[in-house]
């Protein structure tokens, strides 16, 4: 993201928002689309004038201001060590023995109900007898993966089509800011519920054998239903954006469309796509607990912890455990990306209240 | 979770039997062993007291309409308290329970006419229930049958009766009345059947043909409306029928007692006299009855241990039944008795790798069945299935004690036996035991995305993969995964979304299930697809193996065909011959039917013949409820 936001030379006697024509108004924010003055900032606006005071750049304003936020870098670390938990899914299976998918008998009674935590599976086990904790830490891999997958392929469709409709307007602005509101007005749940069940009705899939139940169609539900509100925000500040100064000069020295919407427009945008793109990744994750949760997520053989909420509902009374681990994975995952996406918009936008 | 909905599998099935019934055997064993589980608190049994059921959904699905609905609680609720058949069962558990008596008939008659004519006579006395007033005459039966062959009114299991002479041309408009059914006096009535029907008797047995005052029918000729009105010729009828307003069709108000979705009461029905019907059959014990719908599942069973229920329609889950059983004090009030169903896994006899009976047996040797049990709750959910009709359907033969071609330790799958028949498989190339074809990868594998169908994608699977089949799982809710093992063009190779119950106790309601001429490409329920021909395959666009596809039709219909023990023993040769070497089929549990019992209840019993709670034979006592 520092490639984007061209920080001004601190030594520019000129510093100021507007000293440039061309140049992207750096430390803006675009979470809010009214214009910024030069001087408002009082933080490495004018350090040149202030004797005694470091020259920052954006950058490092940022992870200055990020740092302080203990909880935000608290769900940084927690984050990071899911991500490491993911990938060490396999050692932990490893070590313990079970594999994810594997069944034991002697973890399940005559009821088919299954046994507490001990010492060898520290979790317990679900109705099936398979440990809890390894299927647990591979479904972070789920989780994560579809988390950041939709959300990437969401946030890539959204920007790109909230410019095209915000820059350009008119006839394409209205096809694409209509399709939007008819995505954001289908029941949701009942789509995916119709869409999933059509796809695993017969052997080849659907659309032509394109998609296939599992993981692909989960993220592709997720991200279809995702998209529109990246798009709606993007639309609203480029609308502000394209009547700027740094527009019209770019266009004035012989920009094409293309140029000013990704390169003068876009990293003006950043900031609000990375907030946005991080309260939408925890908002995912759960989604794809739901469609889980329902029995139209992943697979049976891949681990997911809305389903394992779901096994576990019908006889939690009498299996806490089941209910109880994956529970608090999903809750401080989705805790953690929310706090996090918290942390970068109050540092991306220091003039936000806290 | 209902585990008996005889609606849900007969369904898709049904449309197929007609042809494949022949003479029936209806000797049968004759212990009069009924009231097996009276008394069961210790408590005398006595009259009185309003018996409370809960349950999350009636599930309805005729709207309660005897003529259409096909449900097998509602089954239970008109044959124990409602309208009366002219033959029925005793309402009690086993043998004695699926044995035919005459119930307003006053004999079950032998056919004359080479098997083609059946003369019934009615018991005199028999009474409608308010508003009707009126004593049961054969006329009230015809009505019922005429109901049957009108369209808009969907008797869901009609094509039973379409073999009764002139049944075709009344559905068809032609003629106004049934030619094949008379009535010399009010109290005989004549059928005759366009060929011989040994098992007629247990047609009649069912709710569909039980009398219908045509005054009042006659207003209702959309399906499901009558359920709303039904009239009483049993003991119980439905609270507020004596409000009802029957002067004319205009006037007549739904019944207050029946709210589709809250609840269903009925309270004695005041012109029935006991003396027209017998103990055996129907004890009447309680003042009424209560069918109260409660969402929450939980809530029903935590009531009926607080006295607040005395039963639930619902499944006991197995986290109550372990409790219950694990506790002598409430041991006795957990009841758990065969349905008469079999839960089974097809494979697609026309589709690799299961186009190989070698492949076919390696499944049935490898299946973890304990494991599939235990996803049901264990042994009190049922026995471990080793042929395809439960055995309550061959009565009295030993045939089936012990049998199990494919039998394990317990149960659980023997590897080496399903390795040694793999080898024996085209699609084991290299001989180890393991399939290693491209065939045997990405096998479609169908399945319900509901409790506890789910618990069993694991069992599967992993079993499967032990012989080196690896399956893809598609899990669907109950209706369209029904939709989708019906439609042959969706190829389905594996699936284990089915159950199938017995329609009456006759063998042949499971064998239709193996007759190749059934095969439709949409609505199958023929899954395992056994007897597809060459011109099947190609009408449905589906391949067809090398080998061809092995076929029973032949052997259906002599078994249909036979009568008295010889039909006993054919049918008993089939399922062996299927479990042997057609091999259609991993039959893995025959499903039971568990309740919990209030405190209260003093007399209880099981109806075999509905699979649920023999409602005739119960008590409670007032004292003890809450």
């Amino acid at each position: 993201m520092t490639g984007h936001i061209r920080p001004f030379p601190p030594d520019d006697p000129r510093g100021g928002p507007h000293a440039h024509p061309c140049t992207h108004e750096p430390g803006r924010t675009a979470l809010t689309t009214a214009p910024v003055t030069g001087g408002e900032e009082p933080i490495g606006i004018e350090p040149a004038t202030v004797p005694g005071v470091q020259a920052r750049t954006p950058w490092q304003l940022f992870l200055m201001r990020f740092r302080r936020d203990r909880l935000a870098m608290a769900s940084l670390v927690f984050i990071g060590l899911l991500v490491v938990l993911a990938f060490a899914a396999p050692l932990i299976a490893g070590i313990s023995g079970h594999d994810p998918n594997q069944l034991f008998r002697q973890m399940t009674d005559d009821f088919g109900l299954p046994k507490g935590p001990n010492g060898s599976f520290w979790f317990g086990a679900d109705a099936s007898g398979r440990d809890v904790l390894v299927r647990i830490a591979y479904g972070t891999r789920v989780s994560l993966i579809v988390g950041v997958v939709a959300t990437s392929v969401a946030v890539v469709i959204g920007v790109t089509l909230g410019l095209i409709a915000g820059y350009r307007g008119g006839i394409l602005d209205t096809l694409i800011s209509r399709t939007a509101d008819i995505v954001l007005s289908l029941p949701l749940l009942l789509f995916a519920i119709g869409i999933v069940t059509a796809c695993g009705s017969s052997r080849e899939g659907c659309f032509g054998g394109a998609v296939k139940p599992g993981l692909m169609l989960v993220i592709i539900v997720i991200a279809l239903f995702s998209w529109p509100y990246v798009a709606k925000i993007v639309r609203g500040a480029v609308l502000s954006l394209r009547e700027r100064e740094f527009v019209e000069a770019s266009r004035s020295v012989g920009a094409g469309d293309l140029t000013i919407m990704f390169r003068e427009i876009l990293p003006n945008l950043i900031s609000v796509i990375i907030v946005y793109a991080s309260l939408l990744v925890p908002q995912n994750i759960l989604f794809e607990a739901y469609l889980s949760f329902l029995g139209l997520g992943v697979p049976d053989s891949t681990p997911s912890w809305g389903r394992m909420i779901s096994d576990a509902s019908g006889i939690f009374d009498v299996a806490w455990w089941l209910m109880l681990f994956p529970g608090i994975f999903l809750l401080l995952t989705v805790l953690a990306f929310n706090l996090l996406g918290d942390g970068l918009r109050d540092a991306l936008d220091p003039k936000a209240d806290r | 979770m209902r585990p008996r909905k005889m609606g849900t599998w007969a369904l898709f099935g049904a449309l197929v039997l007609a042809g494949s019934l022949g003479l029936a055997a209806c000797g049968g064993d004759d212990s009069g062993d009924s009231d097996t589980n009276g008394g069961d608190n210790g408590a005398a049994a006595a009259k009185g007291g309003i018996y409370r059921v809960g349950t999350t959904d009636f599930g309805f699905n005729g709207g309660f309409d005897p003529s259409g609905e096909y449900l097998g609680w509602a089954w239970d609720l008109y044959s124990n308290l409602l309208t009366r058949q002219l033959t029925g069962y005793r309402h009690t558990e086993g043998a004695a329970g699926v044995e035919l008596v005459p119930d307003v008939a006053e004999s079950i008659p032998e056919p004359t006419d080479n098997g083609t004519t059946w003369t019934f006579t009615l018991k005199k006395g028999v009474m409608f229930g308010p508003p009707v007033n009126r004593e049961v005459t054969s006329k009230d039966y015809v009505t019922a049958f005429e109901r049957i062959g009108t369209e808009s009114v969907v008797a869901q299991y009609g094509f039973y009766y379409s073999d009764i002479v002139g049944m075709k041309e009344f559905k068809e408009g032609t003629s106004k009345t049934i030619s094949g059914i008379t009535t010399p006096d009010d109290h005989t009535i004549v059928f005759k059947t366009t060929k011989p029907i040994g098992d007629f008797g247990y047609r009649l047995a069912m709710p569909a043909t039980g009398p219908m005052p045509a005054e009042v029918t006659d207003c209702f000729t959309k399906a499901g409306e009558y359920g709303r009105y039904v009239i009483s010729s049993g003991p119980y009828m439905i609270k507020g029928s004596d409000k009802l307003d029957a002067t004319s069709c205009k006037t007549m108000k739904p019944i207050s007692g029946f709210n589709p979705t809250k609840q269903l009461s009925m309270v004695r029905n005041p012109n029935y006299d006991a003396a027209t019907d017998s103990t055996e059959q129907r004890e009447a014990l309680p003042d009424g009855f209560e069918f109260i719908i409660n969402t929450n599942q939980k809530d029903i069973f935590d009531k009926i241990e607080a006295g607040e229920y005395e039963d639930s329609v619902d499944a006991v889950p197995p986290d109550v039944a372990r409790r219950y059983s694990t506790d002598d004090a409430l041991k006795d009030r957990l009841k758990s008795f065969t349905d008469d169903s079999t839960n089974y896994i097809y494979m697609n006899l026309g589709e690799a790798p299961f186009d190989d009976v070698n492949v076919r047996k390696a499944v049935n040797f490898v299946m973890d069945k304990d494991a599939l049990r235990r996803a049901w709750g264990g042994p009190l959910y049922g026995e471990i299935g080793t042929h395809i009709a439960p055995p309550t359907l061959y009565p009295g033969s030993t045939e089936f004690d012990g049998y199990d071609p494919y039998a394990s330790e317990n149960n659980a799958g023997d590897l080496a036996k399903a390795q040694e028949a793999m080898k024996a498989s085209a699609y084991d190339t290299d001989k180890d035991g393991s399939c290693d074809a491209g065939s045997c990868s990405g096998v479609l594998f169908l399945n319900r995305s509901i409790d506890p169908f789910v618990k069993m994608s694991p069992v599967i699977r992993e079993s499967l993969a032990k012989i080196g089949i690896k399956v893809q799982v598609r899990e669907l809710p109950t209706g369209p995964a029904y939709e989708t093992s019906g439609n042959v063009s969706n190829r389905i190779q594996i699936g284990a979304n089915a159950r199938w119950g017995k329609d009456y106790p006759d063998a042949s309601t499971f064998m239709v299930l193996f007759d190749g001429r059934n095969i439709l490409a949409t609505g199958n329920s023929n899954y395992a697809l056994t007897g597809m021909t060459a011109a099947q395959a190609k009408e449905f666009k589906v391949p067809y193996p090398k080998g061809g596809v092995p076929t029973v039709d032949a052997d259906i219909d002599t078994c249909a065909a036979a009568i008295g023990d010889e039909r006993a023993a054919c049918w008993v040769a089939l399922d062996k011959k299927l479990m042997e070497e057609v091999v259609p089929w991993v039959p893995y549990m025959f499903g039971k039917n568990t309740d919990l019992l209030g405190p209260a209840v003093t007399k209880w019993d099981f109806d075999q013949f509905s699979g649920e709670a023999a409602y005739a034979h119960v008590a409670v006592d007032p004292s003890k409820q809450k």
